[in-house]
């Protein structure tokens, strides 16, 4: 066994041995060939050279422009490096010959009778040539807008000519041929294109409601951005909130809202009725067509409703770093329109999102699934239901708390501006409640012009306050038929513990979109704040019962005004409470003179009632 | 959001205002609680919550003579802490120590360490600087500051400038004695302030709030510096750990937090409590924890994003699918409204809160804590 093994070694080396010497006389045959290989190559290379006018010359003849330039452009590098010395020759004749094609391909471009295939081929080349394209894509695109300006839309004359709608047609079909062509051709010409479009639908815009959707259909072919046909609702849409920064008059505002429901309610319905005519329309195109046209327009729709929400949020945006501008204490009529807008866009975010968009609109849609299951539906009610609604309840926020702004500044100047410390005592009602009653009654105007009227029960759920705190439950017990003497008892005993056995009422609920919910809300916030400007002062006797005869007076317009008269009951007593907490000395007004004070300044402001009427 | 009864809760004895973290404490949780009575003897609670975290129960109860307005605890040593007091006429402010071995002694007495004494009007409230050891205090009263020079050893708190609030631009290196002539607005009502905070990275920046504006202020040269348009602003508190932000809570607006380099704008609006937002406060620990007491009765738990940049970029994606609610949780077992608030420096993730009819009510917001 080993003694084969060793055999075999021998052999192997042997072998090696003899290959190697093979290799090593063979070596520089090899590179001899390797030389001449090279060498067979150059000169190929420059028989090409030497052949390339001719060939471009044949190449011409035939037509076959492309073989033309892929043979020059091979050559190029060739004729950068060596073209001033050696190949002048052929450099020269080669550039003739481009420059014949190069004729040859513009000639072909801007020839309308070539297809599209050729024609963008050629553009191609021309861009290999490194031939300033742009200049012909200007020159083509001119060529466009001249064929644009050839067609007529005089609005006059097609409702004369129907009947000879057939070379209006024709010239349609022929500008989108050319557009085709053109988008083929320079693929990324799309925005001018769109533009030129763009124009062309605004010419369309006073023909549409009579030719109907017949012409719309040829401009739909061009126009693959379905957002362009919703962009001009978008202009009608922006005229009608542009029209809301008139309605600076307040009785107007009820107008306003009235125009502004009807023109989203109408502009919707009108879309979709004449997107209903293009869909039942029969022709070929359509039947392809008819789901992406469905998804382009619900897509459509979409964004406007978005775009419409992003415009009213906006619209209260702007409207707000104005107001702390012109700081709270005027009430100039700016300041008024303001809050009367933003009422009304609290009205219409609340009627867009429970009436236009579930009962019209949605249910206008059928269909239209060609849109990838990754993006999901185009339009989905939900969500814009969803945005405007909580765009509502933003724009109702924020109207509360515009007006409450304005009370607490009254109420501000108020407190803080007597010192309580060292109060007179009472001769009458101070004016500020005159001030205070007045803010509510504009309020009261401006909600009264724009929101309904409602009947709807509090739930403790819709609280937003704290439901466990004494001031949480729905039912109260009945004040009314106790006394003024026996109140103001019972009030100066209360303790903390008193207070607790005592029936709880609700003062932070949900706003709605009723009347007497936002004047409620706004008169409990109203009063608390009264409460807490009363807690960071401090009363003598005198000052503690000016509030007393204050608050007294208040009760009964507020009870006039409000809805929830239990809360409020509750709220004018919790501010006499903390008054007295707050007192040296609390000793409150015996009831007749308190009522004396109150009839005397009920009898001032009939008088002045009927002396300003 | 309804939460359950999860918190413990304390009572005083008489309607409060005040709460303070002792945050020089570092071995137990504790809070300092002040009464506001007119006409009962009013007191200071060091309330403790036990180790266990389930109950807490009163340390020390010391009598104080006036109705407390502001309370803070001394950031170095957990026995001294400042009041604003009242008695219903005038205003003034001093310094206490609780005495040692306080809990062997039948009824501790607070020992006055000094009274911060100025002629003019109303104080506000008293700062500390929360970052360390630091021998001054600045008091706020409605026309000015006062900055002061504390020696605790020698019992003497030294005036050592006012800065003048309403006057012109000059700064008075020496103390007045006679206030300035204030400015006002078109409708006649005197800007006060009314409050402030103390800019724990930069000991020289101070923030006061005034009715409509914040105001900021150089110590040491005492002047003002930049201003912060914010409509009704009541409580100002600085990010602990973040320089230059800020967070403001306005009456009617809600919070507001800024970035002080660019201070047009806030950086992100949070809609705050039903009616007025009383006070906000940044959690110590967790980034954009931030905890708002409001005259609703609630205290509302938010995580806000501190961070400029990935709000901007958030704003721009459209982020319907992915806007989360910033109110984590809303705490509503209060009877009344809430005006003291505040964290615990040695367990983040307690507050304290304290509603007017003097319920004190510590919670824990570990559920709500972000996980990383």
């Amino acid at each position: 066994m080993e003694a084969n093994m060793e055999q075999l070694l021998e052999k192997i080396m042997s072998v090696q041995s003899r290959s190697d010497s093979v290799n090593t006389s063979l070596f520089d045959k090899r590179e001899h060939i390797e030389k001449l290989h090279r060498t067979c190559n150059l000169l190929r290379k420059v028989q090409f050279i030497y052949d390339l006018p001719d060939r471009l010359g044949k190449c011409i003849k035939s037509e076959a422009y492309a073989d033309a330039v892929k043979f020059y452009t091979g050559a190029m590098p060739i004729f950068k490096a060596y073209g001033d010395s050696s190949f002048q020759d052929c450099k020269q004749a080669s550039e003739e010959a481009i420059a014949i094609i190069i004729k040859n391909l513009q000639g072909k471009l801007f020839s309308d009778s070539e297809s599209i295939q050729v024609r963008a081929d050629a553009a191609v080349l021309l861009k290999q040539l490194d031939f300033p394209v742009n200049n012909l894509k200007t020159k083509l695109f001119e060529k466009l807008e001249q064929s644009i300006a050839g067609i007529q839309l005089n609005p006059v004359e097609i409702s004369n000519v129907f009947g000879d709608c057939s070379a209006h047609e024709a010239a349609i079909h022929q500008f989108v041929e050319a557009v085709c062509a053109f988008r083929v051709i320079f693929p990324d010409s799309d925005e001018e294109l769109v533009k030129l479009a763009q124009d062309l639908a605004t010419k369309f815009e006073y023909v549409k409601s009579r030719i109907g959707p017949e012409y719309l259909l040829g401009v739909l072919r061009v126009i693959w951005n379905d957002v362009l046909l919703i962009d001009e609702v978008l202009q009608e849409a922006a005229l009608s909130s542009h029209s809301l920064e008139d309605g600076s008059e307040q009785s107007s505002l009820d107008v306003v809202l009235d125009a502004s429901t009807k023109a989203v309610l109408q502009g919707s319905m009108n879309i979709l009725m004449d997107f209903r005519k293009i869909l039942d329309d029969d022709s070929g195109i359509l039947l392809r067509l008819r789901e992406l046209i469905i998804d382009w327009v619900q897509e459509g729709l979409q964004d406007f409703f978005r775009q419409l929400e992003d415009q009213f949020l906006q619209f209260s945006g702007r409207s707000n770093p104005s107001i702390q501008a012109h700081g709270l204490a005027e009430g100039a009529q700016g300041d008024k329109a303001f809050t009367g807008l933003v009422l009304v866009l609290a009205q219409l975010s609340a009627f867009i999102e429970q009436t236009v968009i579930p009962k019209e609109v949605a249910t206008s849609f059928s269909g239209g699934s060609v849109r990838g299951h990754e993006s999901g539906p185009a339009f989905v009610p939900g969500e814009i239901c969803r945005k405007f609604r909580s765009a509502g309840e933003k724009f109702l926020h924020l109207y509360v708390n515009m007006r409450t702004q304005r009370v607490s500044f009254l109420l501000k100047k108020r407190f803080t501006t007597p010192n309580w410390v060292k109060h007179k005592e009472p001769r009458e009602v101070h004016m500020f409640v005159d001030l205070f009653l007045q803010e509510l009654e504009v309020i009261v105007k401006e909600v009264k012009q724009i929101l309904p009227h409602g009947r709807r029960k509090h739930h403790r759920t819709d609280s937003n306050g704290s439901s466990a705190s004494s001031r949480s439950n729905p039912l109260r017990e009945e004040k009314l038929g106790r006394s003024n003497t026996q109140r103001a008892r019972s009030q100066l005993l209360e303790t903390h513990l008193a207070k607790l056995f005592k029936q709880k009422v609700e003062i932070f609920t949900k706003v709605e979109y009723t009347q007497e919910s936002v004047v409620t809300t706004l008169v409990k916030l109203c009063l608390k704040s009264f409460q807490e400007f009363v807690r960071l002062q401090t009363f003598n006797r005198s000052g503690f019962q000016q509030i007393q005869v204050d608050i007294q007076f208040l009760r009964i317009p507020l009870r006039e005004i409000v809805e929830d008269e239990a809360a409020i009951d509750f709220l004018l007593d919790e501010v006499i409470v903390a008054t007295a907490e707050r007192c040296l000395d609390p000793v409150p007004l015996e009831p007749p003179i308190l009522d004396k004070l109150i009839r005397a300044k009920l009898a001032k402001t009939e008088e002045q009632n009927l002396i300003s009427s | 959001m309804q939460a359950a009864s999860s918190g413990i809760g304390y009572g005083l004895k008489y309607q409060a205002r005040c709460i303070s973290d002792v945050k020089a404490d570092t071995d137990h949780t504790s809070f300092l609680a002040g009464t506001l009575s007119l006409k009962e003897e009013n007191e200071v609670h060091l309330i403790r919550l036990s180790s266990s975290g389930t109950e807490l129960f009163c340390e020390g109860l010391f009598s104080h003579p006036n109705e407390i307005w502001d309370l803070v605890s001394c950031p170095f040593d957990q026995r001294i802490f400042s009041t604003v007091y009242s008695n219903g006429e005038t205003f003034g402010a001093a310094i206490w120590q609780i005495p040692e071995l306080y809990g062997e002694l039948n009824s501790p007495q607070l020992e006055r360490i000094t009274s911060l004494d100025t002629d003019s009007c109303k104080i506000k409230c008293i700062l500390w600087w929360p970052s360390g050891r630091h021998d001054k205090l600045i008091s706020i009263n409605e026309e000015n500051l006062y900055l002061w020079n504390l020696d605790v050893s020698k019992k003497t708190a030294q005036e050592e400038f006012m800065m003048i609030w309403q006057s012109s631009s000059t700064a008075f290196p020496y103390i007045q004695t006679k206030p300035q002539v204030q400015s006002q607005d078109s409708a006649g009502m005197l800007h006060k302030l009314s409050g402030g905070a103390w800019d724990p990275h930069d000991v020289s920046s101070v923030a006061a709030t005034c009715e409509s504006y914040l105001q900021f202020w150089d110590v040491r040269t005492m002047k003002k510096t930049i201003s912060v348009e914010c409509s009704h602003v009541c409580s100002v508190d600085y990010h602990p750990q973040k320089q230059h932000i800020l967070v403001t809570a306005e009456h009617e607006s809600g919070i507001h937090i800024w970035d002080l380099r660019k201070p047009k704008v806030p950086i992100q609006e949070l809609p705050g409590h039903t009616h007025w937002t009383w006070t906000v406060k940044c959690n110590p620990e967790y980034d954009g924890m931030i905890l708002s007491a409001g005259t609703n009765s609630t205290v509302n738990l938010w995580l806000a994003s501190t961070n400029h940049e990935e709000l901007t970029t958030e704003r721009q994606v459209d982020s319907s699918a992915r806007w989360v609610d910033p109110l984590l949780n809303t705490y509503s077992d209060y009877e009344d409204s809430i005006y003291g608030l505040t964290w615990s420096s040695r367990e983040p993730w307690i507050f304290a809160s304290l509603s007017y009819d003097g319920r004190v009510v510590v919670e824990s917001v570990k559920p709500f804590i972000p996980q990383k």
